[in-house]
């Protein structure tokens, strides 16, 4: 297929495709610049397939793609210095931009830092609840990247499918947190609110229903032959290859590690829960659609779990009882003067968040997604670093694209399951 | 607001046109009156309203706010049923960009020279509060409002706006080109 | 080695609860000491030991994954007093008079910069450490790419942003703020930017 010459590389170990001396980077081979063929083409960051602001510049020879070069930065907005100006309640809305298909885990990172740094425990029933949401939300974003992914490549009817489904999804948020995207529903402590009645019945519905779902976009891809000609085979990556780039959730298991963090370091109730977590070996493009798949199929399993834990549970507090971080409740206001200056000192001031630094992770939708906190004591926070999976994610294309052509690159750069906010930040 | 006043000095009312109890507006019995009664209607007439019924977008998502335009183009949010649906690629083929998300200085350029490509008439939506005006992130990166680099016709203000809010704003820029009203960039040139 | 062991008698630093045997960490050669906390593991090395402690990690203890490379700036750190958590015995004591309650500083740093490399093990014994080591404003550190390709598009984003040269990195360029940007956004010497915000027609 390719007629680009051997590329003789020095190896960071044996076997692997990682190009060199840049991982990131695909470079030209001297030969073919040579022959004066080579046509450089830039797929700019204003591109219908490239999942939000992403440019590739890439260099052709007929249809194979022989050099390749990711710049980003289109969406770089930013958000750490902006949260270093704000309360840490007030930088509770920043993350939830950052990966703006996962926003409840970008959420839950920052949170579950200060409630490290804290050392503040929540309440079960918020746990529960939190652990519900974020599932809910991981079928959210995997239903938004199939509609996406599958649209790219031609499929374009699954858009619409996957998009009811989403409307379920955004109904089920509207009712509990308010608002469709970007909740901001979980505090230091745990819940900003109590969890509405009807919410049960309306989640039972969509759980009952979701599997059925899955099914019908299964029956509509699976089997048919383009689509496995367009990604079976298409965008290898190593299970080596995988972890030496830093690779995490549904990319790297589909390249055969079975690593999950919800399985591996659980937090939230996920050490109670009972699902599966689907590790396929043959690393191509094909693979990490059938991860993404199964993983619906489990987080709905966890949701149903999840239900059942939370409709015990009426009547149970939502947010922790720390007057010193969470607001007292309102009626307290009128009958207690230490609630009152509670009140206002956390609205005004702010709480304040012990000396210290920590490094929370979680397995958001596009892996292991990690937050770095560094706190002077006082009431904002000092540095936030946000460890996004779909920055590292992007430094694999160079590694799947060798030996690819240009309409692979669609697929991989698909498959990979990128969002540019979290990217570039 | 700028576009009522047009619309009183034309004899016309804002009308709202997602009301489902709404009879037909004004505009449209004038227009099917004059049909009716006359068999034709002044040209300028019938190229807004060609143009209004279909107004391809271009795709220019940036951020969270392009999740909700994608959701309009989903079934619950139709905008197939205003000839939307058709998102150009390509901006020599598209009439109107909805700038969706946040525009960091980087991305400056490309808008506008998206923008520049774009053939005349074309229009302006600048989605969200970000687009509209920097939205949270008053900071070093984003460009505090997008209409610093290209003149934007209707503003829609959320974060993210739900897709009725952005229907809406797409309603009113119908109107308002069926109203005669013409494209931003003949009535101002873009923020100071 | 002997060079590594002389550096490291007497700063074992403070065993917190949770602590994976600090002593153990610290007698890998190069690392300067080592600190706990929250049940996270640190450890302090020298720019100059950095690789050779970061290989050692990844052969012989199993940290084959880079998880992030973070740089923090701590101009002005401490600057202000900052008592700790106000329900806490460090934090306000309002019996001390004239104090208005404040009575820890946070504590001071090394130097400016710290570059904290967080690591995790993907194997059957799965942990995570962190790496840190700290440098003054222009002061390089040797790049860990060939250690895990991965800290490629890391250590982009840490000279982006926070100014700090790689020696050894194949291609240090701006890779999030513009091409031609100047000046390093996240410093805490550089200003957040943005336009005043007008609230009123009064203003």
């Amino acid at each position: 297929m390719a007629v680009a010459p051997e590329r003789t590389r020095a190896a960071i170990y044996e076997g692997t495709r990682i190009p060199h001396p840049i991982p990131t980077v695909l470079k030209v081979s001297a030969e073919l610049e040579a022959t004066g063929d080579v046509l450089p083409i830039n797929f700019g960051p204003n591109h219908p397939s490239t999942h939000g602001v992403l440019r590739l510049i890439v260099d052709l020879y007929g249809e194979d793609v022989v050099g390749l070069e990711a710049v980003v930065g289109y969406l770089h907005t930013g958000f750490e210095k902006n949260m270093e100006q704000k309360s840490w309640w007030k930088a509770i809305t920043y993350p939830e931009r950052i990966d703006y298909l996962s926003f409840q885990a970008n959420e839950l990172v920052f949170v579950l830092a200060i409630e490290k740094l804290l050392e503040l425990e929540t309440p079960e029933k918020a746990v529960w609840m939190r652990t519900c949401l974020c599932e809910l939300n991981r079928i959210h974003s995997h239903l938004v990247w199939l509609g996406t992914a599958a649209l790219e490549l031609g499929a374009i009817s699954m858009f619409w499918y996957c998009f009811r489904e989403r409307e379920q999804i955004l109904d089920l948020f509207e009712m509990v947190c308010g608002t469709r995207m970007h909740t901001r529903y979980f505090q230091a402590g745990g819940l900003a609110e109590d969890i509405p009645l009807g919410f049960y019945p309306e989640a039972r519905k969509f759980v009952s229903w979701m599997p059925r779902a899955v099914d019908e976009y299964e029956a509509l891809v699976d089997k048919n032959k383009i689509w496995l000609e367009r990604t079976v085979g298409i965008g290898f990556l190593s299970a080596d290859d995988a972890i030496a780039l830093g690779q995490s959730g549904p990319v790297l298991r589909a390249s055969g590690v079975d690593w999950d963090l919800r399985r591996i370091e659980p937090y939230l109730a996920y050490a109670e829960c009972d699902f599966n977590v689907p590790v396929y070996p043959e690393g191509d493009v094909y693979a990490r659609y059938r991860v993404h798949m199964d993983e619906m199929r489990e987080s709905t399993k966890i949701i149903g779990q999840c239900l059942d834990r939370l409709e015990g549970m009426e009547g149970q507090p939502w947010i922790a009882d720390d007057r010193k971080v969470v607001l007292p409740p309102r009626e307290e206001l009128h009958t207690s003067m230490e609630s009152l200056i509670h009140h206002f000192k956390i609205v005004t001031e702010g709480y304040r968040v012990p000396e210290g630094e920590v490094y929370v992770t979680l397995e958001s939708p596009r892996g292991e997604l990690g937050c770095y906190v560094v706190s002077d004591g006082g009431p904002k926070p000092w540095r936030v670093k946000f460890r996004a999976p779909s920055f590292v994610a992007l430094q694999a294309t160079a590694t799947c694209m060798v030996d690819a052509l240009v309409a692979d690159m669609i697929a991989i750069v698909g498959s990979l399951d990128t969002v540019m906010g979290e990217v570039d930040r | 607001m700028a576009i009522d006043k047009r619309l009183r000095d034309q004899g016309m009312h804002t009308e709202r046109l997602l009301w489902p109890t709404k009879g037909p507006g004004k505009f449209e019995t004038e227009i099917e009156n004059l049909e009716q009664k006359v068999g034709v209607t002044t040209l300028s007439k019938a190229v807004a309203w060609a143009q209004t019924k279909s107004m391809w977008p271009d795709t220019f998502g940036l951020a969270c706010c392009a999740i909700e335009m994608m959701s309009i183009v989903g079934a619950r949010y139709d905008i197939a049923r205003f000839g939307m649906e058709a998102f150009r690629s390509s901006p020599r083929q598209a009439d109107l960009l909805i700038v969706s998300g946040r525009v960091s200085h980087k991305m400056a350029a490309p808008l506008r020279q998206i923008y520049d490509q774009m053939l005349e008439p074309k229009w302006v939506i600048a989605m969200g509060a970000c687009a509209s005006s920097g939205g949270m992130f008053n900071n070093y990166a984003i460009l505090q409002s997008v209409d610093k680099i290209v003149a934007v016709d209707v503003y829609v203000p959320g974060c993210p706006p739900r897709p009725e809010q952005l229907m809406e704003g797409i309603i009113r820029l119908h109107e308002a080109v069926q109203a005669g009203i013409p494209p931003a960039y003949n009535l101002r040139s873009v923020a100071p | 080695m002997s060079v590594g062991s002389t550096e490291l008698s007497g700063d074992a630093g403070s065993a917190g609860v949770g602590a994976e045997n600090p002593v153990a960490w610290s007698k890998i050669h190069g690392v300067s000491h080592v600190e706990t906390g929250h049940g996270e593991t640190t450890l302090v090395v020298k720019p100059e030991r950095l690789i050779e402690v970061c290989t050692h990690l990844r052969d012989e203890e199993g940290f084959n994954f880079l998880s992030d490379v973070s740089a923090a700036d701590y101009l002005g750190w401490g600057g202000h007093g900052v008592s700790g958590y106000i329900g806490t015995a460090a934090g306000r004591d309002l019996n001390q008079p004239m104090t208005q309650g404040l009575q820890t500083l946070p504590q001071p740093k090394p130097k400016r910069f710290s570059v904290n490399y967080h690591l995790l093990s993907v194997t059957d014994n799965p942990r995570r450490i962190r790496v840190q080591t700290w440098v003054e404003d222009g002061e390089p550190v040797p790049t860990v790419i060939e250690v895990w390709p991965t800290a490629d598009w890391h250590e982009r984003e840490a000279w982006d942003l926070m100014g700090i040269p790689f020696e050894g990195h194949p291609n240090l360029k701006r890779i999030l703020t513009d091409d031609d940007w100047e000046g390093h956004p996240l410093r805490k010497d550089y200003p957040i930017g943005g336009e005043p915000v007008r609230f009123s027609e009064a203003e």
